[in-house]
């Protein structure tokens, strides 16, 4: 056992960022800041890895790592953390994709280091707070927490070209108003909870089985849209999408690859933890248009991602369309329909792997264009062309992570799409039929504007050469970047062809969580 | 008939009586020192405001009554009385470098802001109409001085002089607020005010004594004087005025409309309420557009105000108890504010336009660090103070049935995140300004952002021991 | 016969003149005297109570009040005066640097 052990989570990278803050200033510093920082992020994932793969038992539906402690009390705020099949994932992948990025950075970040790292871990704690976080109160400190540095990452670091300030404000607003109302809703239904001797509850375990506003529907309806869309803006589901690539386009590549890995997962953990156990009739009686604008983000997400012609946008718009399958999986899930409990687990499943593999798929996509564009100082997807020749480290590279993202088979992305699908097509099978469209879309736009633009076709020697002399310079993979993503090409082979080793520990918890809401 | 001696109770005056020796002292020790000694003076007035602390923590739990119950030392009194002793003790510490900078240094300067904090102290513990005029008029009148106090200025004479005049006018109002409930109920005592049968003067006394109030705490639409005085005065001031007398104004409506009138409280709720949304909305929205650092902070203090009248609106303990937390927040985050203001000035300029803060991150990475805190804290992002304020009044006006009211204050709280973040923008996303070299910030005005931030993370990170003195509630 | 009523009204009118005193005139002076209007029908307002009630806490009242309008003149004027020393004018809109 590890004493304290989530809490040690949360608080080691804001540690390590208080650290970087006090290594004192000199020629070396930024260096020593860069590899200081990189070694302290291996320590979570290593404690991370531990508790998954040692201490977690994936068969065990209740909370584990529990630490609960009484943080204010006049208002019965409770510092409560714990884990369960649902976060463990989650939480291990924070910590890879922290590593990773910070690793990556290393390399391509000259600028106001300090600052830089300084965020980043800020960032990670922030993350990790919010899927270990059994207290909504804790919850929402934690979301807000990760949004400053997320802000600053964007705005400080971003492309000079793409606007950065701009998308910064845009994404930072975009959440603060989907947060505040989630607010509202978490103080109405802490009230709701207290009666005129007890005090209420933000704790999200007794939430979910007190069911607050159970008999009045028209408060539930208000509390669930106010936290939906909070979550769904962080998803993003169509409509409230918008802010997503612009935020991606100007992010610097390991701030893309946290905003896709994981940020936009809090939305859909959010869906997941909060939504679906705490309301389930109203989400049952809605259904239906969370199911709609799950099907319009998926068709709608791979039709545009496929009119782009910068390789990072297209990429930011996939993540709409693959985080739709995961609301429609969740959608699929609760739907009342004639199927029983094994189909609807099984969308869950698929929705809870969707998230993890996402982020594995979409984050090396991210590093995948970053090491492009550090070359070609272009991300327009014209000006490609027959680099499979060139550069085949590259190539395969990008090959593997575009078909794990189309959903070959034997790759992670096949896996949780098939599962989602699986589940849909008994609980919701017209908009299921729909989405499937948005499945071909997805692969036209993996194979055609990606691969076609940028490994195959004729290589341009000229123009090339021409651009040689503005310091563009082609070379294949660098030992570094090919390290930043090995991890996450193993994932995605790891998964597909042996889901189980993640699955296990999805399906106790989603099981669990569906059946409390049966009842 | 039989002369009665009065309940002469020194003890539950004692942080007033102290605070008002200390000024007195102060004034005397001007005389005697040279213009190099004027310093200690500043040192002097400290220890009076941290002795009369000392004597207010003694109080803790009297609830004691004396002066012809004249003078009630409750909890919530000894709360704002800290509160208010808090924001002075930091504003001194801001003061050393800035009064001489700016050639104001003085005796006078330090003796005038103690004279005004002994009426603040003994406005909120009043629990007579009467002290709190008194103390109402002790706590302006100095301060008139002290807006004015840069006498070569002609802005600082010009706030001076508004401050005065619309000072002086809203106390009209308040008096004659008075003078109705006291025919209306032949007493001016709150307890007493309070057992007598309602009526129609009473109701107009009450609506007079809320004019008067609202000039001082700055409610819409007796607002208008606030960017014009908090941009003239000197700085200090300025930040001193913005928490010090919210606090102490606050406090005295609080108890005014909570023990003497709160059956006539409960008719003017929707008046009070609307006028909460009005006051936030006009003050974050004027703030918005405002390039000026000062004017804008002012326009944000208009709006506080509002945030802070949803608690009384929602009233109750929780209403109680949130606005006390968020007096307190208020008070250590805005004065921080200031403070980094304050610290960034480079003899008698000042920087005042947010495009001047550019590139600031870089030259002074701490200070910079120091004022997004406050900044995000004035906005209310959690783990600060300003978060835990926000969603204790939210929180009380949700439970006493104005959702509504909670949602106008948390969209308003969403608009104000723009205005408080261009200056972060512009220090960590400009380059910096030409015509500024790179400032140097004195060690007494370091040690009053250290100390205002110390108590921002804290009271975000550990609010439960603040919230339960806050708690600690009103006597009647 | 002179009763309470009679008292209040005049003072109620007197205030309302020294209040729209304030709001229209702009010469400071005026504007202070204005305000001394309004005091003294605070007072006028006090004293017709404390008859009527039979009650000397009004009276006392009177007395407080007449202390601190001495004192306000006090700090009043010489804050206009210091502001005329630096301009020779005392109108409030020319006193306008700062903007509403």
């Amino acid at each position: 056992m590890v004493p304290f052990a989530l809490s040690l989570l949360v608080l080691l990278p804001l540690v390590g960022a208080a650290i970087v803050l006090l290594i004192p200033k000199g020629q070396k510093s930024d260096s020593l800041i860069k590899w200081f920082a990189v070694v302290w992020s291996v320590i979570p994932l290593l404690l991370a890895s531990y508790l998954w793969f040692v201490l977690f038992d994936p068969n065990a539906s209740k909370m584990q790592f529990e630490e609960a402690y009484l943080w204010i009390s006049s208002i019965n705020v409770r510092y409560h953390v714990g884990v369960d099949g649902l976060s463990m994932p989650l939480v291990w992948l924070t910590t890879l994709l922290t590593v990773l990025g910070l690793f990556y950075s290393s390399y391509v970040i000259h600028e106001r280091a300090r600052e830089f790292f300084f965020m980043f871990l800020l960032l990670e704690t922030g993350m990790i707070g919010v899927f270990v976080s059994l207290d909504f109160f804790l919850f929402y400190v934690f979301w807000e927490l990760g949004l400053v540095p997320m802000y600053f990452l964007i705005a400080i670091w971003g492309h000079a070209e793409d606007r950065p300030q701009y998308s910064a404000i845009k994404f930072f607003l975009y959440t603060l108003v989907g947060s505040v109302l989630m607010l509202l809703a978490i103080i109405a239904m802490y009230i709701n909870t207290s009666t005129a001797t007890t005090p209420g509850t933000f704790d999200l375990i007794e939430l979910a089985t007190k069911r607050p506003f159970a008999n009045d529907f028209v408060f539930a309806s208000l509390a669930f849209w106010g936290i939906f869309l909070a979550f769904a803006i962080k998803v993003p589901l169509f409509p409230f999408h918008t802010w997503l690539p612009d935020a991606h386009t100007a992010a610097p590549t390991a701030g893309s690859v946290i905003l896709a890995g994981i940020l936009l997962k809090l939305g859909t953990y959010g869906f997941v933890r909060v939504l679906v156990p705490i309301f389930p009739q109203v989400f049952q009686a809605n259904v239906l248009p969370i199911a709609i604008l799950a099907t319009i983000s998926i068709v709608y997400g791979a039709l545009v991602a496929m009119a782009q012609t910068d390789f990072k946008r297209l990429i930011a718009y996939s993540s709409v369309n693959h985080m739709g399958y995961v609301i429609l999986g969740v959608a699929a899930a609760v739907a009342i329909g004639g199927a029983n409990l094994t189909d609807r687990a099984i969308a869950l499943n698929g929705a809870m792997l969707q998230m993890f593999n996402h982020g594995v798929i979409t984050g090396a996509l991210f590093f995948i264009v970053g090491i492009l564009y550090e070359r070609a100082h272009t991300r327009d997807l014209k000006s490609f062309g027959g680099l499979g020749a060139k550069t085949p480290v590259y190539g395969a590279i990008l090959l593997t992570a575009s078909f794990a993202s189309l959903g070959l088979p034997g790759l992670a992305g096949f896996i949780s799409e098939f599962m989602v699908f699986r589940g849909a097509f008994a609980t919701l099978p017209l908009i299921a039929t729909i989405c499937v469209l948005g499945i071909v879309f997805g692969a036209a736009m993996m194979l055609w504007k990606v691969i076609q633009n940028v490994l195959l076709g004729v290589f341009d020697e000229k123009r090339w050469a021409e651009q040689e002399k503005h310091g563009v310079k082609l070379y294949d993979m660098t030992r570094f970047e090919v390290i930043t993503l090995a991890p996450l090409l193993f994932l995605m082979v790891l998964i597909g062809v042996y889901p189980s080793v993640i699955l296990n520990t999805l399906n106790t918890i989603s099981v669990a969580i569906l059946g409390q809401i049966v009842k | 008939m039989s002369l009665s001696v009065p309940d002469l109770n020194l003890r539950i005056i004692a942080p007033v009586l102290i605070v008002a020796i200390s000024a007195l002292v102060v004034l005397l020790g001007e005389l005697v020192t040279s213009s190099a000694q004027k310093r200690g003076l500043g040192y002097a007035s400290l220890v009076g405001l941290l002795a009369a602390g000392g004597a207010a923590m003694g109080l803790w739990d009297a609830h004691a009554v004396a002066f012809r119950e004249m003078v009630r030392a409750d909890n919530f009194g000894v709360f704002l009385t800290l509160t208010i002793l808090a924001g002075a003790v930091l504003c001194i510490l801001l003061s050393f470098d800035f009064t001489r900078a700016h050639r104001i240094e003085t005796g006078e300067y330090y003796a005038l802001i103690l004279f005004s904090v002994t009426g603040m102290l003994l406005m909120v513990t009043a629990a007579d109409l009467i002290i709190i005029f008194l103390a109402l008029e002790l706590l302006s009148l100095p301060l008139y001085i002290l807006a004015a106090f840069k006498r070569e200025d002609e802005r600082s004479l010009e706030a001076g002089l508004k401050y005065f005049l619309l000072g002086a006018f809203s106390s009209a109002f308040f008096l004659y607020g008075i003078a109705l409930v006291y025919g209306a109920t032949g007493t001016t005592n709150l307890a007493r005010i309070a057992a007598s049968a309602p009526s129609e003067m009473l109701l107009i006394g009450a609506g007079l004594l809320l004019v008067g109030f609202a000039f001082k705490v700055a409610l819409v639409p007796f607002h208008w004087w606030t960017p014009d005085v908090y941009e003239g005065a000197p700085t200090t001031i300025t930040a001193f005025m913005s928490v010090a007398v919210k606090a102490a104004a606050f406090g005295a409506f609080l108890r005014a409309f909570l023990v003497a009138l709160p059956a006539l409280a409960m008719d003017w709720r929707v008046v009070l309420a609307i006028i909460a949304v009005l006051t936030m909305t006009l003050g974050n929205v004027a703030a918005l557009l405002q390039a000026n650092i000062k004017r804008m902070l002012a326009y944000s203090s208009i709006a506080h105000a509002g945030y802070i009248l949803i608690a009384l609106v929602a009233m109750g303990g929780a209403g109680v108890s949130a606005a006390l937390f968020y007096l307190l927040a208020y008070t250590l985050t805005n004065l921080g504010a200031f403070g980094a203001v304050i610290a960034l000035g480079e003899g008698e300029r000042e920087r005042l336009n947010v495009s001047d803060y550019g590139g600031l991150a870089r030259m002074q990475p701490l200070l910079a660090a120091m004022l997004t805190v406050f900044m995000l804290s004035l906005a209310g992002f959690p783990p600060f103070a300003g978060f835990v304020g926000k969603f204790l009044i939210f929180g009380a006006a949700v439970q006493n049935g104005w959702a509504w009211l909670a949602v106008v204050g948390v969209l308003n709280s969403l608009v104000s995140v723009y205005f408080y973040l261009r200056p972060v923008v512009a220090m960590y996303m400009s380059e910096p300004v030409e015509g500024w070299g790179a400032p140097r910030v004195a060690p007494l005005v370091a040690l009053a952002l250290v100390l205002a931030l110390i108590g921002v993370i804290a009271l975000g990170v550990f609010p439960a021991p603040a919230i339960a003195l806050a708690a600690g509630g009103l006597g009647r | 016969m002179l009763t309470v009523n009679h008292l209040i009204f005049l003072s109620a009118i007197l205030f309302s003149i020294g209040a729209v005193g304030v709001l229209v005139r702009r010469n400071p002076l005026i504007m202070f005297m204005s305000i001394e209007l309004m005091l003294n029908a605070v007072n006028l307002a006090f004293v017709a109570f404390a008859r009527y009630l039979q009650n000397l806490d009004g009276q006392v009242f009177v007395f407080l009040i007449l202390t601190v309008a001495a004192a306000e003149v006090a700090v009043g004027l010489a804050i206009i005066v210091a502001l005329f020393r630096q301009r020779e004018t005392i109108d409030v809109d020319e006193a306008s640097i700062l903007k509403g």
